[in-house]
């Protein structure tokens, strides 16, 4: 059982990783920063390299949530194993749609359903559900969102150059945003490895720490971390293309310094929340920055339609994966027939998704449609090219 | 509720971000200056455009030095 937690766990990871590139790596692929392929390379080695530079997460996950220790009840393998199944399911099935969903939300709803379905309701702390999951749920894309739409603004202003005497518009000259979008998403990058790798270090620390293989109150051990850093960066590598495809192109149109300011935010929300304490959804946080760089740019539209069924896919996120979750914990209970029955359906589940998803198949080449992805430091031949493309799709852009 | 956690959060994300952005676009205006040929621009806005973008560097590598638990101890 417990051996088979843990490959769960890592499949969790491998999952999380490549839901998770398009934070990251939408935006940069979207503006041609960064040829498709080398930004997922990249995202991945910043995820593997995250993964290591902090465990600090790592030892507050699900943490309150579930009541634990003497007081409360023991959290045995059993439900973790029943919480990550509904968590995998949940991220495949939003990976299929194309929509961004917190990972970690899975996780925590596949994880109290199985508790409540496990134990019983008393299992939930209901207060810290509310003050670590729900509230930063609301409050992280409205940070991200506002702080992304003033960056936008404040980029855009201090780079509008126009004529002195006769107030026409010059050259923008905004290319080198292309470049700085190269440092800001490797930011996200690396913020998403110190933050989404620790969740299953915790997990499997967890899990080991129940089976009595390690002593309670102790880190994760070196070979969870290795073995978690690896599962995220491959996850990042395969890339959930149909995610950055709406994350890059869905949402809004993402132009260079759009695309600069709203990373940056998103990497300063993430960076900031984890190292203060108050986590908040990496997902979460960079979609409302997308939508706040949206709306700071004069000339680009949002579409709220889109934002709409992200907004609903975040709210059916917890019960979804709860239901999984309970629905597992249930067979689980049964016994060891419970146990591969669970085991089997769930992986039919996951065969079955990937079979649909192969009827129509969006890959690195054409996830967003850009032409001249991966010429970000060849500024001068495509400035021409680009402006006169501006022009010919879209009067009012011809700014750029 | 833990109000005080999540504005000093929103106020470090502001600050962090508008930080790295302003200064990368003084940087990305100061090289277009550099840049233009019809007016010559003096030689030190180049070089004030380079420390824009040395400066935001700096930011970032200070945000992650506060971060990453190996430094800060």
């Amino acid at each position: 059982m417990v051996a088979l937690v843990i490959a769960l766990a890592l499949f969790f990871d491998f999952t999380n990783g490549f839901h998770d590139t398009a934070n990251a790596m939408a935006t940069p692929i979207a503006t041609g920063a960064i040829k498709p392929k080398t930004a997922v390379a990249l995202a991945a080695v910043l995820n593997l390299v995250g993964a290591f530079l902090s465990t600090e997460v790592a030892k507050t996950v699900s943490g309150g949530i579930i009541r634990e220790g003497a007081d409360g009840v023991q959290i045995t393998p059993d439900i973790i194993f029943a919480g990550l199944m509904g968590a995998i399911l949940w991220n495949m099935v939003t990976w299929l749609k194309g929509l961004p969903s917190s990972s970690s939300h899975a996780l925590f709803g596949g994880l109290i359903g199985a508790a409540i379905a496990g134990i019983g309701f008393n299992s939930v702390n209901l207060e810290t559900l509310l003050q670590k999951v729900i509230l930063p749920a609301v409050f992280a894309p409205v940070i991200a969102g506002v702080v992304a739409y003033i960056c936008t603004r404040i980029a855009y202003a201090l780079t509008s150059r126009h004529d002195p005497e006769t107030g026409s518009k010059l050259t923008q000259k905004r290319g080198g945003f292309r470049t700085g979008q190269i440092f800001t998403s490797s930011l996200v990058a690396l913020a998403h490895g110190t933050n989404d790798a620790q969740k299953t270090m915790g997990i499997i620390t967890l899990v080991l720490i129940a089976a009595g293989t390690q002593s309670p109150g102790t880190g994760p051990q070196l070979w969870v971390i290795g073995a978690c850093a690896l599962a995220i960066a491959v996850g990042t590598y395969a890339g959930g293309w149909r995610i950055i495809r709406t994350m890059g192109a869905g949402l809004t149109e993402v132009k260079p310094a759009q695309g600069f300011a709203a990373e940056s935010s998103t990497a300063s929300a993430i960076l900031a929340s984890s190292h203060l304490g108050f986590a908040l959804s990496t997902t979460q946080v960079a979609s409302g920055s997308v939508i706040g760089s949206g709306m700071g740019r004069k000339g680009t539209t949002v579409r709220w339609g889109m934002v709409g069924r992200i907004a609903l896919g975040w709210l059916f996120t917890l019960p979804a994966a709860g239901i999984v979750g309970a629905l597992t914990a249930l067979l689980v209970k049964t016994g060891v027939v419970g146990v591969v029955i669970a085991a089997v359906a769930g992986t039919g589940a996951v065969l079955y998704m990937f079979l649909v998803s192969r009827k129509s198949e969006v890959g690195h080449h054409n996830a967003v449609e850009v032409e001249e992805a991966g010429q970000a430091v060849r500024f001068a031949k495509k400035k021409a090219l680009a402006r006169a493309r501006a022009k010919a799709n879209n009067p009012k852009d011809s700014q750029q | 509720m833990k109000w005080l956690e999540l504005l000093t959060v929103a106020g470090a994300t502001l600050v962090a971000a508008v930080t790295v952005v302003v200064l990368y676009s003084l940087g990305v205006r100061l090289t277009a200056i550099a840049g233009d040929r019809q007016v010559t621009a003096p030689v030190w806005v180049r070089y004030l455009a380079y420390a824009c973008f040395g400066l935001c560097g700096i930011a970032v590598l200070f945000g992650l030095y506060l971060i990453i638990p190996y430094f800060s101890g």
